[in-house]
């Protein structure tokens, strides 16, 4: 009996680990119509947090694809760093609805989420200047200001050289 | 017969370039102040480097090709046309310099996009880009179409009346507000700066409002208020306005876009009391009309196709695509995929239509401009009118734009001349675009959107897109700025100095 046992759970599993895997976001935009209506798990960086009463947008992207997910307050204030240019917003994962034109959110594309959960928190990142650009930008400034001065000089001089025969 | 080009029209035009090229070096140190009020350290040398490499090229024009020969009309359309390639070349760099794009071509189609006040984007990771370089990217669409500045350059730094008249002439905007064009180019920009604040308060109060912390709704307020009034489209966010998830945001979009779609002419005919203007002006009446009719046939359809079905849905998404196509804007609340993969067919083209048609003339939208529908229906109308009635009958045509006018055989001309080009451009593009193995309703949408100065996507503009679809949609954008017949000039002048050279 014991091989009908694991061949059971073998099956289960089957089922059950494309069930547990994300999708990705160009794969839910490109195949909205097959994914509608459909629980889909999405996991990325979260870009915005807008709350709304007991509930909130939380804006993921993964890959260039960003897309909005409903949930609840709870769940949002979860989120602890938001990606910008300084920071790399906290990692989440959601499960949940997807709809291609939620009829209930003004036709946006969403997924109305089930369970959220941080999976991994933000960090800061590092934006140091390049020296060489620095100084790089720095001499050019210089000859702008320097060409810019020098030719204007030229030019004063110039006008001021009466033209024979009349000198 | 036309005569050889002389080295003195080359030196006038390049003169006058150098002011352009002066003013361009100032606009590249303004996003510095949102560098230091981020403390975006980094992205300080990006914004000097641009605006060095500006002023060191003005100086050289300057002083090499000084002249104090009057501009002609020729030097003036010619000076424009190019004037519209070097801005977004000199702005490019600091983006390409801050790998907000992947190339210098990206960089290059980026700026251009936005000096044309187009709104397609290639950039890269938005969401990550720094206030800075997202600041430029939005003031660039302010500035190049909100303001016009390539005219404002020559009216306020020229030192001729006459060179900034034959400028505006240069770009297709006619003059009308104040016979001083220095009076004419303040009084557009008090306009651009009125609505700009009056944008960027409904923007940050509708963001406030649904969730945004007060700092981020201003900044993308302020950002978004440039680019709506522009009639550009670029957003501070990937997902463009769904970002926001919101109809607050979205009617904000909509008052800014279309106040942008007016004229300017009337934006100071009602600011100085004549309200009655709004509601006999031949471009306004044909715009409503418009939008009311595209959005009505888009509305059905997708009522029909069943993708959006509530009526709330069918505004955000229907009526206000139609809205941000017409006004040539771009904002976007759906992913540019769902129009290639999802919309009807029937919808994209309706779209395409309203892009191409575009909103009024002396406004900052693009397209063939609703004053010219109006004068070719008028036309039509007394065609008709003229073949029923005997033959000692004289119909005449006149239409209300600001005061009532004639129309006569030249108006019907000039605005038959630019339709015609928009529909031979429009055919180019699709039909390369297509090559490339694109659907013809996306290619047509795609397109009409780099034509006409819009800005909506079907995903066919990305950073992976065919590079020879990319240049195509930069020569659309540039054509479509420039009203089409400033290019042809340009392609004359260069034929024209090939075939019989320069002479001294």
């Amino acid at each position: 009996m014991s091989w009908k046992v694991c061949f059971l759970v073998a099956i289960l599993l089957l089922l059950i680990v494309p069930l547990a895997r994300a999708e990705s976001g160009q794969a839910l935009i490109e195949n909205s119509a097959s994914f509608d209506g459909k629980t889909v798990t999405f996991t990325g960086e979260v870009i915005g947090v807008l709350m709304r009463d007991n509930y909130a947008w939380v804006n993921i992207l993964d890959n260039e694809v960003a897309i909005g997910v409903w949930c609840s307050a709870e769940d949002a204030r979860k989120v602890t760093v938001i990606g910008d240019y300084r920071h790399g917003g906290d990692t989440v994962e959601a499960i949940g609805t997807f709809r291609m034109a939620d009829p209930e959110q003004g036709g946006d594309l969403d997924i109305r989420a089930d369970n959220f959960t941080v999976v991994a928190v933000g960090q800061e990142l590092s934006r140091s200047p390049s020296l060489p650009l620095v100084t790089f930008s720095v001499v050019l400034m210089i000859v702008a200001i320097f060409v810019a001065i020098f030719l204007r000089h030229i030019r004063k001089e110039k006008e001021r050289i009466v033209p024979w025969p009349f000198h | 017969m036309i005569p050889a080009l002389t080295r003195e029209d080359l030196k006038i035009i390049g003169y006058n370039l150098s002011r352009i090229s002066y003013l361009m070096g100032g606009i590249l140190l303004l996003p510095i102040i949102v560098a230091v009020i981020y403390r975006e350290i980094d992205t300080i040398p990006f914004f000097l480097i641009g605006a060095s490499l500006a002023f060191i090229l003005g100086s050289l024009l300057n002083h090499f090709l000084e002249t104090k020969k009057e501009m002609e009309l020729k030097h003036a359309v010619v000076m424009v046309a190019v004037g519209w390639l070097l801005a977004p070349v000199l702005a490019s760099i600091p983006i390409w310099l801050s790998n907000a794009t992947a190339s210098y071509l990206h960089a290059s189609f980026e700026s251009l996009s936005g000096f044309t006040g187009t709104g397609l984007t290639v950039a890269t990771d938005i969401d990550h880009l720094s206030h800075s370089i997202n600041f430029l990217r939005h003031f660039l669409q302010f500035v190049g179409d909100g303001i016009g500045i390539i005219v404002v350059s020559l009216s306020i730094l020229g030192k001729t009346k006459i060179s900034s008249v034959l400028a505006f002439k240069g770009e297709a905007k006619e003059l009308g507000i104040r016979p001083s064009i220095v009076r004419t180019s303040r009084i557009i920009i008090g306009i651009a700066i009125t609505f700009l604040i009056v944008g960027t308060i409904l923007f940050a109060a509708a963001g406030i409002k649904e969730g945004l912390n007060p700092g981020t709704a201003i900044f993308d307020g302020l950002n978004h208020s440039m680019t709506g009034y522009a009639t550009g489209g670029f957003s501070t966010r990937s997902q463009n306005l769904l970002f926001y998830h919101s109809v607050w945001v979205e009617v904000a979009a909509i008052v800014t876009m279309i106040i942008g779609a007016l004229n300017f002419n009337l934006h100071y005919a009602i600011l100085g009391g004549k309200r009655k203007e709004i509601l006999k002006n031949i471009e306004v009446r044909i715009l409503f009309f418009s939008l009311l009719a595209l959005g009505f046939l888009v509305s059905a359809n997708l009522i029909f196709s069943n993708l959006y079905t509530s009526p709330d849905s069918l505004f955000r998404k229907g009526i206000f695509h139609v809205i941000s196509g017409q006004t040539t804007t771009g904002f976007q609340t759906a992913p540019p995929q769902h129009f290639m993969l999802l919309w009807p067919a029937f919808s994209m083209i309706v779209i395409s239509i309203a892009m191409i048609l575009g909103g009024c003339a002396n406004s900052t939208s693009g397209g063939i401009k609703m004053v010219r529908i109006g004068i070719l229906f008028k036309s039509i109308v007394r065609e008709v009118r003229q073949t029923l009635l005997p033959r000692s009958a004289v119909v005449r045509g006149t239409f209300h734009n600001i005061e009532d006018t004639l129309i006569t055989d030249t108006m019907i001309k000039g605005a038959a001349v630019i339709a015609m080009g928009y529909i031979v451009l429009f055919t180019f593009g699709t039909m390369i675009t297509v090559a490339h193995g694109y659907s013809v309703e996306s290619s047509m949408f795609e397109t009409s959107s780099a034509l006409g100065n819009v800005g909506l996507s079907s995903g066919i503009t990305s950073p992976s897109m065919p590079f020879v679809v990319e240049v195509t949609y930069m020569f659309l954008m540039w054509a479509g700025k420039l009203e089409i017949i400033a290019v042809l000039v340009l392609m004359g002048f260069i034929i024209l100095g090939l075939r019989k050279g320069i002479k001294k």
